[in-house]
């Protein structure tokens, strides 16, 4: 079939073995282009990847955000394919029938061989079924013809080189994608492959976000629990206790301005005071007189600490322990 | 001389404290309709309440006023209500409780009586044999006594 057509096409009746040699020349420099291809490929996916997941707030590895950013570039590649496809329609058919034996072992002769049966044989695209085949759709645009124009738009980009994925894992790759790949087998191991090389791109974008989500990040997930319910229990602001955190805390906080007990409005040294793990703030006065009389918190009725008063103060990393009682009670 | 400054401090943050409250009572005066505090005009330290009786109890429909006297010391201290038998009164108070947290207590009370700490003995008695119906029926009687308009 496409070996006919070649020795219609070419001069007449060159010999089989010469042909033959040109053929799996023609295979070699294609498979190699196709192979720095898909490195390329997979830089600039990773790259798009990076900032997808930075974006995508439910994890999905970015998938649906490069989505988004294909389809220009799909629009621009898919007229200079069509273009350099036709050129090049020929020699796909010519590698055709090697690339038939290959098929199963080299995804790269199936995606010449989708080129080929796409333009010769229309195939209804087969189902797009995940976000990464219709990403792959895009790939496969772009693989079609226009190799070189392809490289031109990877540089263009500036892909990082240090993205650099093995050689043998891209060729996995695009084949499946390609959506309209008429063949299940190679889609279906690629598609496994596919998802490796996926999850090996998105686990370095993985570390880089590796920090939890700021309670006051506005991309921050509505699944996850509220914060401000933790962020009351004392002893997560005894254990950050810098002289810079309590005012960061206290907007996230809605801690008393004045005192519960006799009203007065609660100064630098009172906010900076806890007397009670249960976090009920009050002005060191009131608790001078509670620690007189009852000696219990009011918010808890626990105890109060006579000895050490003031181990709630947020003075440093470790809080401030004196032997004997704090300076406001030994004055009186 | 220190002991009375301190004293009229102490004194001033429990009338900053009433005050407080009072501002509070006036802003949310649908928040609770069970519930109606008024302040004396010329002494922040007298209060009364008047509750009404909750609904499905022996108490409902009657009107109950209660009379509040505030120490010097509050919040540190209770207010005093006479002889009501409530362990926030008395052992288990906390100066986090307002008037009006005291008396949703006492709705909270009526609705689930103490035996064990009667103010009435013969109700104390009828509660502890079991005679929940002589009890309702006798707390109702002193509702309409005492807590009702009088008619005629």
């Amino acid at each position: 079939m496409g070996f006919d057509s070649i020795s219609n096409s070419s001069s007449p009746l060159p010999p089989f073995s010469k042909d033959l040699a040109k053929k799996k020349r023609t295979n070699r420099s294609a498979r190699l282009k196709q192979s720095k291809l898909d490195v390329r490929r997979e830089q600039w996916l990773s790259q798009v990847k990076n900032k997808g997941c930075e974006v995508d707030s439910s994890g999905r590895g970015g998938s649906p955000p490069s989505c988004m950013q294909i389809p220009h570039m799909q629009n621009r590649l898919v007229e200079t394919s069509e273009m350099r496809s036709r050129e090049e329609e020929n020699d796909n058919s010519s590698i055709h029938d090697s690339d038939l034996e290959s098929l199963l072992n080299s995804p790269v002769g199936s995606s010449l061989d989708s080129n080929a049966s796409r333009k010769d044989h229309p195939r209804s695209s087969s189902s797009t079924s995940s976000d990464c085949c219709s990403r792959s759709l895009s790939e496969e645009e772009e693989d079609d013809g226009c190799l070189d124009d392809w490289e031109a738009v990877a540089d263009a980009l500036g892909i990082n080189d240090n993205q650099q994925n093995p050689i043998s894992e891209p060729p996995v790759k695009p084949e499946a994608r390609i959506g309209s790949a008429d063949t299940e087998l190679p889609k279906r191991s690629s598609g496994v492959d596919l998802l490796k090389t996926e999850s090996g791109g998105v686990v370095p974008i993985s570390q880089m976000n590796s920090r939890a989500w700021r309670p006051d990040d506005a991309l921050r997930p509505q699944s996850l629990p509220n914060l401000s319910k933790q962020c009351t229990f004392p002893m997560n602001s005894e254990r950050h206790c810098h002289r810079a955190i309590p005012w960061a805390w206290k907007s996230t906080i809605s801690q008393p301005s004045s005192c519960p007990i006799c009203c007065e409005d609660l100064d630098l040294t009172d906010s900076s005071f806890l007397p009670c793990t249960c976090g009920f703030r009050l002005c060191l006065f009131c608790h001078k007189r509670i620690l007189e009389a009852d000696g219990r918190c009011p918010g808890c009725r626990k105890q109060y600490d006579p000895i050490h008063g003031d181990v709630g103060f947020n003075t440093g990393a470790t809080p401030f322990k004196i032997g004997r009682s704090c300076s406001m009670i030994s004055r009186s | 001389m220190k002991m009375v400054w301190t004293m009229l401090v102490i004194i001033q943050a429990s009338r900053a404290r009433l005050f407080k409250e009072y501002k509070e009572v006036q802003r949310e005066k649908a928040a609770d309709p069970d519930i109606q505090l008024v302040c004396d005009d010329s002494n922040i330290f007298k209060w009364t309440a008047l509750i009404k009786g909750p609904s499905e109890t022996p108490f409902e429909g009657g009107v109950f006023q209660l009379a509040f006297a505030v120490p010097e010391q509050y919040p540190l201290q209770p207010p005093q209500t006479g002889e009501i038998c409530l362990d926030i009164l008395k052992n288990a108070w906390s100066p986090a409780w307002t008037l009006q947290s005291v008396c949703r207590a006492i709705i909270a009370l009526m609705a689930h009586p103490e035996p064990d700490s009667p103010l009435n003995c013969d109700s104390g008695n009828l509660l502890r044999s079991g005679d929940i119906r002589g009890y309702q029926s006798m707390a109702r009687m002193y509702t309409r006594l005492a807590a009702m308009p009088k008619k005629g």
